[in-house]
């Protein structure tokens, strides 16, 4: 087993060295999918953070009374149950949320980010270490849909949380909302990301 | 609604993949080799279809009647979980030749989005049992034509000069986008 | 313990206590959804018919629910239609009001859309769409406006306006109206429409 990290370190990496989105490639259908208004971006990157943390809990609580052969099943309905709780909270007091975010908040339980950091973190950590792993990925999870759902509104509306920032000599560029923008903003992204990693690390060595 | 205009819009008009973005992991991770994702393709229709089924049955027959709907992601995802498991082991007993060519794809389906997806949009659109059916295998169609286009695109892709920090993952997406731009010109196609 | 009995055991507990957490979630969640779904249909009644004091839902079938509206003095004043079908890129859903004889449609208001942002979705702007659906004559199927013009005024009673760029959506919206109309003379014409009966008893 490597050497453990202190907590900071831990937390960290979840924004950038391990960001799910940038860096693996993780949970790509409902960032693609929510962010062509901040609003939506923000209140998916909150629900799915609620379900991986209490998640990480239970399953770093419980994991050594998990036999390993019925694991994933265990985990899958304690994750189920809290992205049925989220959606049920969003539907009963952020209805227009709830709608605009649609099926997406169900198919939370199959964000790979979740069962990913189960399997691969919980399942084999303290509860304390869990937690602070859970909080930086889902640190990592929010800023990189803000990231790009701040680009997607800006330029497709001209707005940033409905709020008219570009003046009105500003055509909006409608394809940034629509599904072609959404995948051509990430891929660009995803190309910067690589861009400064590489730059970093060629500096430093 | 009649069940062509959900086959053809499942297919092309909300396509799965491009407009659903659903099933983008296998969408960007394993189409390669066209063999390989229209394999992969036909075992996700597969899947979907029974998936479409159980699922339907589930929600009207136990969960509507008992007042159960708070249990319907937990049930859902159970469902998908064992029935993908069951088509397994059926088709290697079955049908060794059929699970050498789509086996080694199905424990990747249980996590793919894709069949999950199916079964709650189904359920909110409130489609009856047939427009279901008709919806779960145009929806793996759907997913299989996507998977195919952008596996012939890949397979030219290696042989273009793509600038070092977009190759892999970043170009596939920008790709997908053009692709979805394309997908966008079958809307209002449906009467 | 033996492996198989640990793992039933698990699997027990755990589906045992999310499936009481989630009843316990279910429960307390249930009234205030079903009231923000009552609440939603409820403002859009008043909005297709101002004068609504009171409405109830008369009928109900797979393509189409009518809420009858009534006044401040109890007189009905109306029906509020609400309908969905295909757009242009996937379901509408929406309702307008008409008056009791099924010759004028009020107004209109777009519950439901998922038109291309900037274009088509323009059918839910008061300024380039709805306000040319108020006051509409619907004795005989209403038609589409092309090329649109700028003012409500320009249009004969029976016509609607079309969006510049939004043509298809525009029409879209039409043809889900003009169906729904059909049919709900059709139902009319059966005596299904009628709650007077009821209330009268």
């Amino acid at each position: 087993m490597p050497p453990k990290k202190s907590l900071g370190a831990e937390y960290l990496k979840g924004l950038w060295d391990e960001n799910p989105v940038f860096r693996q490639l993780l949970g790509m259908c409902p960032t693609l999918a929510v962010t062509n208004a901040v609003i939506n971006g923000f209140a998916m990157g909150l629900a799915t953070a609620f379900v991986l943390i209490l998640s990480s809990l239970v399953v770093s609580s419980i994991k050594k009374l998990i036999p390993s052969q019925v694991r994933i099943a265990t985990y899958i309905v304690i994750i189920a149950s809290f992205v049925t709780i989220a959606d049920r909270f969003l539907a009963a007091f952020f209805p227009p949320i709830s709608k605009a975010l649609g099926p997406y908040v169900p198919l939370i339980v199959v964000n790979c980010i979740i069962l990913g950091r189960q399997e691969a973190f919980s399942s084999k950590n303290s509860i304390g270490r869990s937690l602070v792993d859970a909080l930086g990925m889902s640190t990592g999870f929010i800023l990189a849909l803000l990231v790009l759902s701040s680009i997607r509104e800006l330029l497709g509306a001209g707005t940033f949380l409905s709020y008219q920032v570009l003046g009105s000599w500003f055509k909006p560029w409608i394809i940034m909302i629509l599904p072609a923008g959404a995948f051509i903003t990430l891929g660009v992204l995803l190309g910067l990301a690589i861009l400064i990693e590489t730059k970093t690390k060629t500096r430093s060595s | 609604m009649d069940l062509l205009t959900i086959f053809v819009a499942a297919i092309l008009v909300n396509n799965f993949v491009l407009y659903y973005f659903l099933g983008i992991c296998p969408f960007l991770g394993v189409s390669k080799k066209i063999d390989a994702a229209f394999s992969m393709g036909m075992a996700v229709t597969f899947v979907m279809s029974l998936t479409a089924v159980v699922s339907w049955m589930i929600n009207h027959w136990v969960l509507i009647p008992f007042g159960l709907d708070y249990l319907q992601i937990v049930s859902f995802i159970l469902v998908i979980a064992s029935l993908v498991q069951l088509v397994e082991m059926f088709i290697r007993k079955m049908s060794p030749p059929l699970y050498q060519a789509l086996g080694i794809y199905l424990p990747l389906i249980t996590t793919n989005c894709a069949i999950m997806g199916l079964a709650l949009l189904a359920a909110l659109k409130d489609y009856n049992f047939i427009q279901t059916v008709v919806f779960g295998v145009g929806s793996g169609l759907g997913f299989t034509l996507a998977i195919v286009l952008m596996a012939g695109i890949r397979e030219q892709l290696d042989l273009a000069d793509v600038p070092e920090p977009l190759k892999g993952a970043g170009i596939a997406l920008i790709v997908a986008g053009i692709m979805a731009l394309a997908f966008s010109g079958f809307s209002g196609m449906i009467k | 313990m033996s492996l198989s009995a640990r793992m039933i055991v698990v699997l027990t507990v755990v589906g045992l206590v999310s499936g009481s957490l989630l009843a316990v979630v279910g429960l307390l969640t249930k009234d205030r959804i079903e009231m923000n779904r009552q609440q939603e249909i409820q403002t859009a009644i008043s909005q297709v018919i101002p004068s609504t004091k009171t409405s109830q839902k008369i009928y109900e079938d797979d393509s189409l629910t009518v809420y009858e509206s009534r006044n401040e003095s109890k007189n009905a004043v109306g029906y509020a239609v609400y309908t969905s079908g295909t757009g242009f890129q996937d379901i509408i859903t929406l309702m307008y009001g008409t008056d009791p004889s099924l010759s004028n449609i009020k107004d209109l208001t777009i519950l439901e859309q998922k038109e291309t942002p900037g274009l088509g979705a323009k059918i839910t702007d008061q300024e380039a769409f709805l306000r040319y659906w108020k006051n509409r004559n619907c004795e005989q199927p209403l038609s589409l406006r092309k090329p649109a013009v700028d003012s409500p005024e320009n249009l004969d009673p029976s016509e609607v306006n079309t969006i510049t760029g939004a043509t298809i959506s525009s029409e879209k919206v039409l043809d889900i109206v003009n169906a729904s109309l059909e049919r709900l003379k059709a139902i009319k014409e059966q005596g299904k429409l009628s709650s007077e009966e009821k209330n009268a008893s």
